[in-house]
């Protein structure tokens, strides 16, 4: 039409004017806008086309019609009522009466194109196979046959059920319940791989979950096996584009990693609310799947709907997901099948992981990443500040390597890697020369074998570093040094600077360990000076540069050089977005810094910070312990008992459940809340508290002098409530176990001599007391060195003796 | 990926035309024959083709995404166009059905074939070529507005506003008489 082509842009000028003023009469309109009676015409005709068409829509567009009205019976089988269609067929639920009794089942016709030629043979040749799945979340494949039209069909266990994404936001379900569904579907198609059957069209709309069981039910497992192998429609037509791993767009080989991507994309959509690039098209998928771009950040799907649906806020979603769910997700979502998880087992396993509140396996960019986590889980700065604190009170001396000891029991074993599953086979099969006995040996075996397993260079370094995790986990330092040995090596000889300066960190931290100080010195000085180096990312620096300052701290040096050190790691984690978890292990660090320094206001503001940094997090109830006592022996510090007190009860069942209820770290929290309480003036709750606990004490510490701070508190907690004979039966027991251990002259003594005249006092035995009296005075004397408390109780020594001789013996000395 | 495509020789559209082409109609004339009207002749398939192809074929050449879009959209509608034809204009009822996007459902509002609608997408062509890519993009491959948008490098406002208008202009070149 030549007449529109003269026109054009006016045509469109007066469209777009007409859309602008709908309510307008439209001649008066066009009659005042345009002086041709024709073009005038043409352009209502198009303006009330588009008005026609606008008021169609906004009614829904019908369904289209039932493809197969007639179809009432298939097979021995008949319909109830269609159930849904998709690219391979339609299903419906299906009634058969069989015995007398009437069975419900799931029946698919599938397309022909789907099945092909040689479906009956397909089947009968995969029907054991499919037959044999038998699992508790994996519907079962009942029967299949040929319709009377000649079109084949699958009979499946009928599920009465709700689509997994609308299970969860019925329910509302927070991440962590949605990740325990996540694990029942992850379950299923880890039993699915192992039996060779891969489902290649995993999405939400496949899984049910029974509403009263709460169980999970994957549905159409198997139908990718009886699909035609060499259809058109295997991949890209049969798999929902969103759910379809980059390789199935591509057209390319199918394998069990392609169930990974497409759980990966499920995970997505429970935790953010839609499938990663839901907004794009099949086309740009396509496009974004042969350029192997990565996928969409999680986080950047995050609506405040999609949070409401899991009983968060926006921000709080935001955060839980940041991290390693992201890197979970992602590691599903890579465009490579070999950079995903290898198994649907891995990624159990990671999940699990996280849910545990442990380092998950995948790591984003950095490849410090566990190594980071791992220092952090150590929890040695803590060990360090329970310490210091019970130090102050009783002893200087208490032997650090025990508390090590102790926190790492219980872990052993908990680290071995996916590599090392492989490996069992080859452990008992006398590769060694002998069957893999023990936990080292096995690692051994590991290193050994390992370059058979992995060729990258890169990758090589990554899992030797994890092995020697794992050697640093059992306690073998020599092997674990050995291998970090070749890991320096091997990156040096590659110009891997990242991976020499983990390694180097890391082997410094070992030598510490193995008591050789100078040479953990001068590794972590190295790795220092490297991990300002280009290649080394902002994670790994951070993590150097504290660790750094740590080790020096441990041998006793803190200068002003490392507190700036630690100032600039937590600038460089703020400055560089680290997961919040990396940068509020650095702003703790510096907290820590900062109150032995004795700057308590600031260390107070960073410790608040890095305490509300973990209070966010899901599973991070033992780093929430961790700082929870380190904000409270600040506050503690600032004589705010109040303040300290809910902090120490906190840190202290977060020990529990982390470390045990028998070790060291736990019990001492105890003895921690229970100084807050006699400052408090709760002598009277003090008292249950420690005899319940004195128990295990005395089962966990027998004869260790380790038992000696509980029995301070519970004898002055017996003194202030006046039960004066149990408090000297506490104070007995306390000098009886550091008989022969502790020097005679030193304030453990001395303050026990105190505290058992105070409670001879209160039964009125002057002369006993003034025995114990003048001793913790004298011994007092002797000693040149003394905390401010350690002075106050001196100077009560030296006044009760006075009293006690100017009293004679007799009268009871005034308070 | 792209990038290897800038090695070599450029080649003309119609020879990517005939290189691509016969492997699509194959597919095409596989997907309708003698299906059900819900199995759908995807873009996906095209894009698919096209991206292999090419991929295989060091020998191509592209200024830019644009031009690869395009003509994946020009395949599609010509596959399409095709095939109806091959079928006849008898089977007119039986239709051919593009997956189509949310709001451009407008094909069930006129019952338009494959074959009138290429007959008027020539007018607009001549017309209006880029108004003409713009539809190609969202009809035959299901671009989103915001992807068209930005392919075109122009905003999502104007890539709306300009179909609302060829819309209502196909629509009633469409209707018969």
């Amino acid at each position: 039409m030549t007449q529109d082509a003269d026109n054009w842009d006016a045509l469109q000028s007066l469209f777009h004017m007409a859309e602008e003023n709908p309510a307008a009469d439209l001649d008066a309109l066009l009659r005042e806008a345009c002086a041709d009676p024709d073009l005038r015409n043409r352009a209502r005709l198009l303006i009330l086309a588009a008005r026609e068409t606008e008021t169609k829509e906004s009614t829904p567009s019908s369904a289209r019609k039932e493809p197969d009205p007639r179809m009432r019976r298939i097979g021995p089988y008949s319909i109830v009522r269609k159930l849904g269609s998709g690219g391979i067929g339609t299903v419906y639920l299906v009634e058969r009466i069989a015995g007398g009794v009437v069975q419900r089942a799931a029946l698919k016709v599938l397309s022909l194109h789907a099945a092909g030629p040689f479906f009956a043979d397909r089947f009968a040749r995969e029907q054991h196979i499919l037959a044999s799945l038998d699992h508790p979340n994996i519907t079962r494949m009942l029967d299949a046959g040929l319709s009377e039209n000649g079109e084949p069909y699958l009979v499946m266990e009928y599920v009465d059920g709700v689509h997994l994404d609308t299970f969860c936001d019925d329910q509302s379900l927070g991440v962590p319940a949605r990740l325990n569904l996540f694990l029942q579907v992850c379950d299923a198609v880890a039993y699915a791989h192992r039996n060779l059957v891969v489902h290649l069209d995993l999405k939400p709309s496949n899984i049910l979950v029974h509403q009263a069981e709460g169980t999970v039910k994957l549905l159409d497992f198997g139908t990718s096996k009886l699909i035609q192998p060499d259809s058109l429609l295997t991949t890209t037509v049969m798999a929902t584009p969103a759910y379809a791993s980059p390789e199935q767009l591509r057209n390319e080989a199918v394998t069990t990693a392609c169930d990974v991507y497409a759980l990966g994309a499920i995970l997505f959509e429970l935790l953010s609310g839609r499938r990663p690039n839901q907004d794009s098209s099949v086309a740009i998928m396509i496009e974004r799947s042969i350029r192997e771009m990565p996928p969409e950040p999680i986080t950047g799907a995050v609506t405040p709907e999609a949070a409401a649906h899991r009983g968060v806020t926006q921000t709080r979603l935001l955060s839980l997901l940041r991290g390693d769910l992201a890197t979970i997700v992602a590691k599903c979502l890579t465009p490579r099948p070999k950079d995903r998880y290898a198994s649907v087992d891995a990624l159990i396993t990671d999940v699990q992981r996280y849910m545990e509140g442990r380092p998950i396996m995948a790591r984003p960019q950095t490849t410090t990443y566990r190594l980071t986590k791992f220092v952090r889980r150590n929890r040695k700065a803590v060990v360090i500040g329970v310490f210091a604190v019970l130090a102050l009170i009783v002893t200087s001396s208490y032997a650090l390597w025990r508390q090590e000891q102790a926190v790492r029991e219980g872990r052993r074993a908990e680290q071995m890697q996916t590599f090392m599953y492989r490996l069992f086979k080859l452990a008992n099969s006398n590769y060694m020369g002998k069957p893999a006995a023990t936990v080292q040996d096995f690692l051994q075996l590991g290193v050994r074998v390992l370059p058979d397993f992995i060729k990258d260079p890169a990758d090589l370094r990554s899992a030797q570093l994890s092995l020697a995790e794992s050697m640093f986990d059992n306690d073998d330092f020599i092997h674990a040094q050995y291998v970090l040995a070749k890991v320096i090596s091997s990156a040096k000889a590659a110009g891997d600077v990242g991976s020499e300066a983990e390694a180097e960190g890391f082997a410094g931290y070992v030598a510490y360990n193995l008591g050789q100080g100078d040479m953990g010195e001068s590794l972590t000085a190295h790795a220092l000076s490297l991990a300002r180096k280009r290649g080394v990312t902002p994670s790994e620096r951070v993590w150097i540069e504290v660790y750094y300052v740590e080790n020096r701290a441990d041998r006793g040096i803190r200068s002003d050089a490392d507190g700036n050190l630690l100032k600039s790691a937590v600038a460089e984690a703020r400055k560089e977005n680290l997961p919040e978890r990396e940068t509020a292990f650095a702003i703790g660090k510096l907290a820590d810094y900062l109150s032995q320094r004795g700057d308590l206001d600031e260390a107070q503001g960073m410790a608040e910070e890095a305490y509300g940094i973990y209070g966010r997090e899901p599973y991070a109830v033992c780093d929430q312990a961790d700082t929870a006592v380190l904000l409270a022996n600040i506050r503690y510090n600032r004589a705010d008992y109040a303040g300290s007190l809910p902090l120490y009860r906190q840190g202290y069942e977060g020990f529990k459940a982390c470390a045990g209820p028998e070790n060291l770290n736990t019990l001492s929290l105890q003895v921690l809340m229970a100084r807050d309480m006699l400052k408090l003036g709760q002598a009277q709750a003090v008292v249950p508290m420690l005899e319940t606990a004195l128990p295990t004490w005395r089962k966990t510490f027998h004869d260790n002098t380790d038992i000696v701070a509980p029995l301070v508190f519970l004898a002055r907690a017996y003194i202030a409530v006046g039960d004066f004979t149990q408090a000297e039966t506490a104070i007995q027991e306390a000098l009886k176990v550091q008989q022969g251990k502790v020097l005679p002259n030193s304030t453990r003594v001395a303050v026990f001599e105190l505290l058992w005249a105070q409670a001879l006092v209160g039964q009125h035995r002057m002369a006993d007391a003034l025995v114990h009296a003048e001793t913790a005075d004298k011994e007092y004397a002797d000693i040149a060195v003394m905390t401010p408390a350690e002075k106050v109780y001196a100077a009560q020594a030296h006044q009760l003796a006075i009293d006690l001789r100017s009293s004679g013996g007799g009268i009871a000395p005034k308070k | 990926m792209l990038r290897a495509w800038s090695e070599g020789e450029p080649a003309s559209t119609e020879a990517l035309f005939e290189l691509v082409y016969p492997d699509l109609r194959r597919i095409a004339g596989a997907l309708f024959r003698g299906e059900r009207p819900e199995n759908l002749l995807q873009p996906t398939c095209v894009v698919n083709e096209l991206f292999l192809k090419l991929l295989r074929q060091r020998s191509l050449r592209f200024e830019d995404r644009e031009h690869f879009y395009s003509l994946c959209a020009r395949l599609m509608r010509r596959v399409l166009v095709d095939h109806a034809r091959s079928e006849g204009r008898q089977k007119r009822d039986s239709g051919v059905l593009v997956p189509l996007h949310d709001d451009l459902l407008w094909t069930d509002v006129s019952p338009a074939d494959a074959i009138d609608l290429d007959r008027v997408l020539e007018e607009l062509e001549r017309i209006d070529p880029r108004k003409c890519r713009m539809l190609e993009l969202r009809f035959f491959l299901g671009f989103t507005a915001d992807e068209t948008a930005e392919l075109l490098h122009i905003s999502k406002a104007s890539v709306d506003r300009d179909m609302r208008f060829v819309r209502a202009w196909l629509i009633d070149r469409l209707q018969p008489g």
